[in-house]
């Protein structure tokens, strides 16, 4: 028993980190008033980037996801372009983006012969002697760098976000934008900017699936997760730190299935597969529900274009 | 938010033009000029026209660019994609045959936009609608003369039942319909897969999917050589023009499009009419789930779906969410189709390619509203 629970609580964080990782992204493009709901496009971008430039470039991980970092904020240049400086309605537009995404990744990897080439990838990294520690070992100190990183990682975004002008500026645009235009703030330049950021985590998210976990690219290989991203941050009321306990909540969630398996028990493979999905819309639904007559605590301008001309 | 978004769109497209100015590069020092926008109240019908013939044009000269980088040569690509779709007789039934399902899911789409609801889980409506047809012909209900019109009818039912989870969320609970229908659509298809590498599996070759549905199962084809599915199609699209146009539900879902707050202190049965919409639109697109099922496949398969849902949400996007426009639009989508299909036959152009085309052409139509709603000048 105590076998299975630390295997499955040490496989936790790496389903948990693209959760993470993509929710903090999205994070920093909502509270600057953009719904960034092209996430699950930018992460395949991540996907496919860092896994072509391992096999065809000979990268090694780690500056072959950065390089999927650097992809994912360039795709999002057209979504920012889009919603920041033509104003098209947010949902559309990361719709489209989705659907874009889709297809670009898939045909630049079947074109490039990427597509269900396995690869070694991330390797884990032991620390040392704290590997050996029973029970925390495995758990805290036998993980891949990204792991290591996330945490990190989310300081330095709380931080500049909430200690920092830039991050000042940043929400000032997400809760009210004639405000922040008003205080000389370049409103469509932070926005921009956010996207940016924010689409840079996503596709790191992505990345991580591809190279870290499951070291192949598939087409469509993410599997919705974006949008359970998407939902996570509603969930965790745009709050960075809830987001990531969310993350390691949906994280363990699908991580128990293949340990179950492991074990011997017999379940129906595909209604287990629905899991991640039926989670996330009971979180939902719970939230919906628990929160329902509170105030909103979404930034006050999430999903509303900011058009100059059109100030009240 | 999104109903903010959808209001803020809606403001823009009537807000008053205040003559003021945005300034592009006003911080250089070499000033060659600026770019003044300006908020107009409406564009003219030619302008608009020319506009999204112009946009459409840009996404499929993008188009052809990537496709001759993927190696289509250039001179053949008018060919390929034109004339063969078109002129030939059998792809020109090709493209009808595509037509019905798009328009369909178009119609579907629409239906809901009009009640603000982002109905964005059609590709789960379809398979519970292919889901429900099979059943019927795995059971073996009713004779055989009856068969097809009780296939279609349980697939409304099934989709509906589906479409009717994200509905009573959002309006009992309050939850956000586009999360929950993309969601449902994965546990849709995990459902589907479920069957079909289980119980619904086909005995004769165990390949996953459904026995084969026997001739009285399957949509006929009638005058013209055409299919039966065009017929549904097109008799949904005539519905959705009359319902529109003549009952008092448009009336009402034409003030729940435009606030829903303002119409429910009119005395609009707002939840009523937005329940009617919603359900019309999950019942439109389980029909399209079931002619694809019952007219193209002949069983029910494993990605009969596949890319169905956002294709209809885009149709209805660039219809504006008119049935008339949205069945026009739907055929154009259809040749789209037909004419990648041939590109996967004869170049090995991967089937993505029709879902990049889609999107870029979207992407530049939506790009060219920013024309229709603001008037750009250059400056001195």
């Amino acid at each position: 028993m105590i076998d299975f629970l630390v295997s499955w609580i040490a496989n936790t964080p790496g389903f948990a980190a693209p959760y993470a990782l993509a929710a903090l992204g999205l994070i920093v493009s909502e509270r600057a008033g953009v719904l960034s709901l092209g996430a699950e496009g930018f992460m395949l971008v991540g996907a496919v980037i860092g896994v072509g430039m391992i096999l065809s470039f000979g990268m090694p991980p780690l500056p072959a996801m950065v390089a999927a970092m650097v992809a994912a904020a360039l795709v999002s240049t057209l979504f920012a372009a889009l919603v920041v400086w033509l104003k098209i309605n947010q949902v559309i537009a990361g719709l489209v983006m989705v659907f874009f995404c889709q297809g670009a990744t898939s045909l630049i990897g079947s074109q490039y012969g990427w597509t269900n080439r396995p690869f070694t990838g991330l390797p884990k990294i032991e620390l040392g002697p704290l590997a050996n520690v029973p029970v925390l070992g495995p758990i805290l100190a036998a993980q891949d760098v990204v792991i290591y990183a996330t945490p990190a990682i989310f300081l330095g975004v709380v931080y500049v976000l909430f200690r920092t002008h830039t991050g000042l500026r940043l929400r000032a645009v997400g809760e009210s934008p004639e405000a922040a235009d008003a205080a000389g703030i370049d409103v469509s330049g932070v926005r921009f900017l956010s996207v940016m950021a924010g689409a840079s985590l996503i596709g790191l998210a992505g990345a991580y699936i591809s190279v870290g976990s499951a070291k192949i690219w598939v087409e469509d290989m993410t599997s919705g997760r974006g949008w359970i991203a998407v939902a996570l941050v509603i969930f965790a009321r745009w709050s960075p730190w809830r987001a990531l306990a969310g993350a390691i909540l949906f994280g363990a969630i699908e991580a128990l299935v293949p340990k179950l398996a492991a074990a011997g028990v017999r379940l129906p493979q595909y209604l287990m597969l629905m899991t991640p999905y039926l989670a996330t819309l009971g979180v939902m639904i719970w939230i919906a529900a628990a929160r329902r007559g509170a105030a909103p605590d979404e930034p006050g301008a999430l999903g509303v274009p900011h058009v100059r001309e059109e100030r009240r | 938010m999104t109903d903010q978004a959808m209001s803020d769109q809606a403001m823009s497209d009537r807000a008053v033009d205040r003559g003021m100015t945005a300034a592009a590069g006003e911080r250089g020092r070499f000033r060659l000029g600026r770019l003044n926008v300006e908020v107009r109240r409406e564009a003219g019908a030619a302008w608009r026209a020319f506009l999204t013939a112009a946009s459409v044009a840009l996404g499929l000269g993008l188009s052809a660019a990537i496709l001759v980088a993927a190696g289509v040569p250039a001179a053949n690509l008018v060919d390929e994609l034109l004339v063969q779709t078109l002129f030939d007789g059998q792809n020109l039934h090709a493209v009808l045959f595509q037509a019905a399902p798009l328009m369909l899911l178009g119609l579907a789409a629409a239906m809901a936009f009009r009640v603000r609801f982002w109905n964005l889980g059609l590709e789960g409506q379809m398979i519970f609608g292919g889901i429900g047809a099979t059943a019927v012909s795995l059971a073996g209900v009713g004779p055989e003369s009856l068969r097809l019109p009780m296939m279609g009818l349980a697939a409304i039912v099934f989709g509906m039942a589906w479409t009717s989870v994200p509905l009573l969320l959002k309006l009992k609970v309050g939850v956000n319909e586009i999360i929950s229908t993309l969601l449902l659509n994965y546990v849709a298809m995990n459902l589907l897969f479920h069957l079909l590498y289980g119980a619904w599996k086909d005995p004769r070759d165990g390949f996953p999917h459904s026995p084969a549905f026997a001739p009285f199962e399957t949509l006929p084809t009638i005058a013209f050589d055409l299919s039966a599915a065009l017929v549904v199609a097109l008799a949904a699209v005539a519905f959705c023009v009359y319902l529109l146009a003549r009952s008092r539900a448009a009336i009402y879902m034409r003030f729940v499009e435009a606030s829903p707050s303002a119409a429910r202190a009119l005395g609009v049965p707002v939840a009523g009419v937005t329940i009617f919409a919603v359900l019309l639109s999950g019942a439109l697109a389980s029909l399209a789930g079931f002619v694809i099922v019952s007219g193209q496949e002949g069983r029910l398969t494993q990605s009969f779906f596949h890319g169905y849902g956002v294709s209809g949400v885009l149709i209805a996007f660039l219809a504006r969410s008119n049935p008339l426009a949205a069945a026009i639009v739907a055929t154009l989508m259809a040749t789209l189709y037909v004419a990648g299909q041939n590109l996967q036959v004869f170049y090995a152009i991967p089937g993505a390619m029709v879902q990049l085309i889609q999107a870029l052409v979207v992407i530049c139509v939506a790009a060219s509203d920013f024309l229709v709603r603001h008037r750009v000048r250059w400056v001195r």
